[in-house]
């Protein structure tokens, strides 16, 4: 893919957590571009503020300092329920550990970002069907997610990030929970994903897994190595 | 669209049953603590001031009675007779007495048309008033003209005036009081009495001069003395002097501690007072505890629910809530937990309080009225609960909300 137009652009992003007495720089000056439709992985060593990065980048945690352009608009200027809507329909997040809703129900679990996007009941409908197919899941859609696998699980959060048919998709370790096979069928998903055009950044530990993006960022102690 | 909310509302609360149950139970035993507990601080603290001012605040009562030690050559059980005039010239013969009044106590047929009653009549004199609030609602008690004239002047009592009269207005109508017809001038305004002697409550009788009693029915001998000290503080040393005054009078030895009974209300006021003031800090300490405990139990309900509630207020945010959304959305979640349990809460408790009206014991229900869910108790309540709802359930929802969505998900 051409980088004629950047999505993601990251100038000097720093994030400091004070613990008690003392600062903790876990990213110290980031600055990274990715373009449309690009596939990028990211790596490290643990504690290298993989997670700080892609957190910040999901429009879920604030840098310290340093710009963060998304689609050429700067994300510090927006308001809290701006940046809500960048969440629900510009960007797409799955995590490590799932984070689904365990009392819901899969299907109602991937209706969530459609019911906070006022879609018609529907309309809703529709395309959770769609998306549960996608994720070859449908015939589980009752199912809460303690009665699924962890693979199972991912895929569900997959079907959530895709629900509003975001142009990003960002992921958090996605395989790192899961067991080799159905880390495959997660990264064989993805990969779909990204040749339908969507923008992926993915942090990984594997080298397995990062061998199916484009391009991998190294980052070691809150620094682009 | 509101259907919508509401079903949602309702699906997220069936949804989360362990979570819905805790807090709604949580809320249950806080208001139906708290209600019972308002509730019946209150009623016992009216019944204290009701028992001690239904009868007449501040007063002594004197009941001639037999002696109990020889005298003047008479054996003991000689019975000691006081006359009404006897009794009212107490008045200048012992200091210290703010007001008197005799007493004829007899039961008399008392009829009006077709109604006939065997009730208390009591002759008394105009003081008999203000010593026993007989306060008129109609009409005047029974005056001095009466007195002097022996007239067939009645005052009678709110219950009878209903029996004797239905809605009628009683005022100037003729009573028979065992046959002789006597004119209604008076009904007394309803009042709370728990304590009584001789007879009916006021409620029942009818009171005429006790001229007219004497010159009547030809009683000689009062059946008892009521009155007042001017100084409360000095009940038991009046009470000492009207003894002595009248051991000369009817010939009975001053140290007789039984020829004549008193009954002074006022020693009785002094020790019950210090005993309700002793239960009013047992009951303080237990409401106490009790809020307390429940409070306790309702907090540590809610710190598991808020921790894992802010999650789900993180997973929320991170795909796309709105903070507006979030807070409605919880908002009448805790409202509706609030009222389903505060009615179930009050219906235990006004459960609890008809149990407790239903039982037959006098002593109990005199000490402790009638306990109610007043006004005061479900303002009070309401607002307890509106407190907690707001500390427990909006709060903390309101500052996961405030914060960056990665912060609700750490939880
Ligand atoms: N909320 C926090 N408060 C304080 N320090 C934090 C917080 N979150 C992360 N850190 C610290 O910031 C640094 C970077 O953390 P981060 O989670 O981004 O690392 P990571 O590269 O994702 O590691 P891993 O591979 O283990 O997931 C670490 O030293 C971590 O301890
Ligand atoms: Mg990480």
């Amino acid at each position: 893919m051409s980088k004629a137009e950047t999505i993601i652009e990251l100038r000097g992003i720093k994030k400091v957590y004070q613990m008690g007495g003392h600062a903790l720089e876990a990213l110290s000056g980031v600055s990274l571009e990715i373009g449309r439709g690009e596939f990028v992985s990211v790596m490290g060593p643990s504690g290298s503020g993989k997670s700080t990065l892609m957190n910040i980048i999901g429009c879920l945690d604030t840098p310290t300092s340093g710009e963060y352009y998304l689609e050429g608009k700067n994300v510090a200027g927006l308001t809290f329920d701006q940046l809500s809507s960048i969440r629900n329909q510009k960007l797409g997040f799955v995590f490590q550990n799932f984070n689904l809703l365990t009392y819901a129900t899969a299907w109602e679990n991937v209706e969530v970002p459609l019911l906070f996007n006022g879609k018609n009941a529907r309309r809703r409908r529709q395309r959770i069907t769609e998306l549960l197919e996608a994720v070859g899941l449908l015939d589980w859609k009752e199912h809460r997610p303690s009665e699924l696998s962890g693979g199972e699980q991912q895929r569900i959060a997959l079907a959530r990030a895709l629900a509003n048919d975001p142009p990003i998709l960002l992921a958090d370790e996605p395989t790192g929970n899961l067991d080799s096979k159905s880390g495959e069928d997660i990264m064989g998903l993805l990969g779909g994903l990204w040749k339908e055009g969507r923008t992926i950044v993915m942090v990984t530990h594997d080298d397995r897994i990062a061998a199916h993006s484009e391009r991998t960022i190294r980052l070691f102690d809150g620094q682009v190595a | 669209m509101i259907a919508i909310f509401f079903r949602n509302l309702a699906r997220d609360l069936v949804r989360q049953p362990l979570r819905t149950i805790l807090t709604l139970s949580g809320v249950v035993w806080g208001t139906f603590s708290v209600v019972l507990l308002i509730a019946l601080g209150e009623s016992v603290g009216a019944s204290q001031k009701k028992s001690f001012h239904g009868m007449g605040a501040g007063i002594v009562l004197l009941f001639p009675s037999r002696t109990t030690l020889p005298y003047q050559g008479f054996k003991s059980g000689k019975p000691v007779r006081i006359t009404p005039e006897q009794a009212e010239d107490l008045m200048e013969k012992v200091p210290g007495i703010e007001t008197l009044s005799p007493e004829f106590v007899w039961s008399r047929r008392i009829r009006y048309g077709k109604q006939e009653f065997m009730n208390t009549v009591r002759g008394v004199n105009p003081s008999f008033e203000r010593i026993r609030n007989t306060i008129p609602a109609k009409g005047r008690f029974i005056n001095p003209m009466d007195m002097a004239e022996r007239r067939r002047v009645c005052f009678i009592g709110d219950v009878l005036a209903t029996d004797l009269f239905g809605r009628d207005d009683p005022i100037g109508k003729q009573v028979l009081i065992e046959g002789l017809p006597f004119t209604v001038v008076g009904v007394m305004a309803k009042k709370e009495q728990n304590s009584n002697y001789n007879g009916q409550r006021d409620e029942n009788c009818a009171f005429i001069p006790w001229t007219t009693f004497a010159a009547l029915y030809g009683a000689k001998y009062v059946s008892n003395i009521i009155l007042r000290p001017l100084d409360s503080g000095r009940s038991a040393a009046v009470t000492q002097d009207v003894k002595g005054h009248f051991s000369k009078l009817a010939g009975f030895d001053p140290k007789d501690p039984d020829a004549i009974f008193v009954w002074d209300t006022l020693e009785f006021e002094k020790q019950f007072s210090v005993f309700f003031a002793a239960f009013n800090v047992f009951l303080g300490a237990i409401g106490a505890l009790t809020l307390l405990v429940g409070g306790v139990g309702v907090a540590s309900i809610m710190m598991v629910v808020v921790e894992e509630r802010t999650r789900e207020i993180g997973i929320k945010l991170a795909v796309g809530a709105r903070r507006r959304t979030i807070l409605v959305q919880f908002f009448s979640e805790t409202l509706m937990i609030m009222i389903i349990g505060g009615a179930v809460g009050f219906a235990l408790a006004a459960g609890v309080i008809k149990l407790i009206q239903g039982i037959p014991s006098e002593e109990f229900a005199e000490f402790f009225g009638e306990p109610r869910l007043s006004a005061l108790v479900v303002a009070s309540t309401g607002l307890i609960l509106l407190a907690i709802g707001a500390v427990s359930g909006y709060i903390p929802a309101r500052n996961a909300a405030s914060t960056n969505p990665i912060e609700a998900l750490r939880k």
